[in-house]
């Protein structure tokens, strides 16, 4: 069997919209309290529908461990965010008097924590994840990779994101060469420079937006109308450079004998994006649209009650509907407001979510798969934290 | 009979399926049978399983709509694949338990964090962040109140604005402003301000005032509207000095910096945020206000007293208020942070002796403040 293994997707859109759909539902009725079990369970699904070599992922996280690191991370976060932010918002109107500096201070401040949760949440999700019953793992290592982090962000936006590729690398090889599958190490190989290729549209995207801009701010109109081209070209690049560099990322890995071969391709990932998005619009828009009309029904037979009463119609007309009650008027706008929150959520999922996961899972292989053959189990990572403080911080958001 | 002469015996014949024994990365190829009590998983070489029926679970949630991966209860790591649809169908008739929770591990450690985080933010919310801003507050340069202030009242006033274009208009007739000073230089001159008031009237229909950091003093059209003689808005006037010299506005505004991220902490993202967060935020500041607002009652009747008005325009006031929101449903009230209207118009009428007073303004400057925005 020393055959490459492909990877199937078998998550279908309807099971998963109605999983998600039920769970969101449930998350907004408990004010958000079920969303451990929602993530739970829409993990689940997602790995258990990705199969390279034809067997499931399997995802081990539980609801309460979840919730359980939650509230840990709450009792400390809650003093640092409470005080610091106060603090900070006292300084920054003592001192500049304005609170523009507060809210940069207080996001620059949290900015670490964030890095660091991004870390132990990756380590959570690593340490919960098997395939073919072997665990995946990652090494502790949050706060090397938090101050990394920091300083690979500083370098890039100094050289005004020239340097991007080296954050890409090096951070991507820190996370990769503490990660283990079993007993075996993977390794991240490649250099930085390799990934300087994928970032060609995003350079002449940005240099032609900035050329233009800057041309229209000198007074020569005549180039605005590249602008949109520009605009829709920095996309693409910046797409572009997520697909190619996640390719050539993932195929520099070898984990002792085995390596991994990803071939995602930019322009499907657009069409997922586009035609996604076009018709979670075009969904959303339309159920906005219907609700309102039942909504303004409703508000017209109130009226048309008043005036048959022999109303004055103008007048009393208003009358009739600020009799309307308060809270009627009010549970009206928070359910159509959560409605259309919780169908923009799943129907994202569905049309963008699940497809970009179906084509990064079919593009992805295992190459040289005899040597799995050597790889054992490693021991429980008990981590009882659980990725409490990314989701506390929501920046471990998608699922 | 040995249990394995019971397994030959049974007619079926064995369903392949794929084990993990969760010791190394290779699926092993097993025939399955499934006997009345158990599961007998036998591998080409080596022992066989019995995984006793009521004790096989299934992997919920699952992607694929007929593969049945089972577990056996207590056991994390090995898994059995099925792919036969037929099969699956009848283990799910014969296993009693498929869907059944592992029991809830760590109850106890739950339990006790929940008790500290809900103490913790309870801690931090109600008694450290408005201790730590009362004390801040004082502290503050009236410049950064003043610069506080003037962004809050842009965006009320872009806030207030039904149409989305431009903020709401202040009022700024000539005679108008000259009868609002009149009545701010009268009521002030005893105060010791902590910096010069600012005082604005917004062409709005609604009934209320307010005070921002830095001094600013806010009416709207709709209170000028609906009040029935210059007392009544001296009380109000008055009662949002108050506000301005016990420096609430500004402890309100340190206050919401420090318990809006805590309670985003707690909500997370659940419903794009940032609406719950600010009716939840609206609700704790309401409750936080009673005492200044009674402060502010107390301060406005001495300020009216020693300013020789009336001081019954605030009894007046408050009748008026709840007038218009006595029939509303109560939770009306704590989103317009005036606590209970009834106790307030019992200590007005109290404080209140109609003895040597005028009245704060003349008919005529009455008539220019009333008109102040046409």
């Amino acid at each position: 069997m020393s055959e490459a293994l492909g990877t199937e997707f078998v998550g279908r859109k309807g099971a998963y919209f109605w999983l998600s759909l039920k769970t969101g539902l449930l998350t907004i009725l408990t004010l958000g309290f079920y969303r451990f079990w929602m993530k739970t369970r829409l993990r689940r699904y997602m790995w258990s529908a990705i199969r390279p070599g034809g067997h499931p992922m399997e995802y081990l996280g539980t609801p309460l461990e979840k919730l359980l690191g939650f509230l840990v991370a709450v009792v400390f976060l809650a003093f640092y965010i409470g005080i610091v932010n106060l603090i900070l918002m006292f300084a920054s109107f003592s001192l500049f008097a304005g609170n523009g500096a507060a809210y940069a201070l207080s996001f620059i401040g949290i900015l670490p924590i964030i890095f660091f949760a991004q870390y132990r949440a990756r380590r959570y999700i690593l340490a919960r994840t098997r395939w073919r019953g072997i665990r995946f793992g990652l090494e502790p290592g949050a706060w090397g990779y938090a101050w990394r982090a920091a300083l690979h962000w500083l370098a890039t936006i100094a050289t005004a994101g020239l340097l991007l590729p080296r954050q890409v690398f090096y951070l991507e090889k820190y996370r990769a060469d503490r990660t283990f599958f079993g007993d075996k190490r993977l390794h991240q190989g490649g250099t930085w420079t390799m990934l300087y290729p994928p970032m060609k549209h995003l350079l002449i995207a940005v240099g032609l937006t900035v050329g233009t801009v800057l041309a229209g701010a000198y007074g020569d109109e005549s180039t605005l109308f590249i602008l949109p081209v520009a605009l829709f070209w920095l996309m693409f690049g910046a797409i572009h450079f997520r697909v190619q560099s996640l390719r050539l990322l993932t195929s520099h890995k070898t984990l002792g004998g085995i390596a991994l071969k990803a071939e995602p391709k930019t322009g499907r990932v657009m069409k997922i994006y586009s035609v996604g998005y076009a018709l979670v619009y075009t969904v959303v828009g339309a159920l906005f649209f219907g609700l309102f009309i039942v909504i303004f029904a409703a508000v017209m037979s109130v009226i048309g009650g008043a005036a048959q009463m022999g109303a004055e119609f103008d007048v009393e007309m208003f009358q009739a509907l600020s009799n309307v009650p308060f809270w009627i008027t009010t549970a009206l706008t928070i359910m159509l407001y959560f409605t259309i929150f919780l169908m923009w959520n799943v129907l994202s999922q569905v049309f963008v979510g699940l497809p970009l996961a179906a084509h990064y899972a079919q593009s992805l292989s295992v190459q040289n798969p005899g040597a799995l053959t050597d790889i054992r189990q490693r021991p429980r990572d008990e981590f009882a934290e659980a990725e409490g403080f990314a989701e506390a911080l929501d920046v471990g958001a998608a699922i | 009979m040995t249990l394995r002469d019971e397994v030959w015996s049974t007619p079926a014949p064995p369903v392949f399926g794929d084990l993990m024994d969760g010791e190394r990365a290779l699926p092993l190829r097993v025939a399955v049978t499934l006997t009345a009590t158990e599961l007998v998983i036998a591998p080409g070489d080596g022992e066989a399983l019995h995984w006793p029926l009521g004790k096989l679970r299934r992997l919920l949630d699952q992607a694929h709509p007929t593969d049945l991966v089972l577990a056996q209860a207590g056991d994390p790591v090995t898994r059995l694949v099925l792919r036969d649809k037929g099969f699956a169908r009848q283990i799910e008739g014969a296993a009693p338990a498929l869907a059944k929770r592992p029991p809830v591990q760590n109850a106890g450690k739950l339990l006790g964090w929940s008790v500290a985080a809900v103490a913790s933010v309870a801690l931090i919310i109600f008694v450290l962040v408005p201790v730590m801003a009362n004390q801040l507050a004082t502290f503050l340069p009236p410049s950064g109140e003043k610069a506080l202030g003037d962004t809050t009242f842009e965006q009320i006033r872009t806030a207030l604005d039904n149409t989305g274009l431009d903020p709401v208009p202040m009022c700024e007739s000539p005679d108008g402003l000259a009868a609002l000073a009149k009545m701010e230089a009268r009521l002030t001159e005893t105060v010791d301000l902590p910096y010069p008031l600012t005082v604005r009237v917004l062409d709005h229909e609604m009934i209320n005032a307010f005070a921002l950091p830095g001094g600013y003093v806010v009416l709207f059209d709709g209170l000028l509207d609906m009040a029935e003689d210059p007392d009544e808005i001296a009380a109000v006037f008055a009662h949002e000095v108050g506000h301005v010299v016990a420096r609430d506005p500004s402890r309100m505004a340190l206050r919401s910096a420090g318990s809006i991220g805590v309670l985003g902490l707690l909500f997370g993202d659940f419903a794009g945020g940032a609406v719950v967060l600010f009716l939840a935020e609206r609700l704790i500041q309401a409750s936080y206000s009673q005492e200044a607002e009674m402060n502010a009652d107390i301060f406005a009747s001495e300020t009216l007293e020693a300013a020789g008005v009336s001081p019954l325009g605030l009894a007046r006031m408050f009748e008026r208020f709840e007038q218009l929101n006595g029939d509303q449903p109560s939770l009306l009230d704590h989103f317009m942070a005036h606590p209970d209207l009834v106790s307030r118009i019992e200590r007005a009428e109290a404080s209140g002796s109609e003895a040597e007073y005028t009245p704060s303004l003349t008919d005529a400057e009455w008539q220019a403040l009333k008109t102040i925005c046409d």
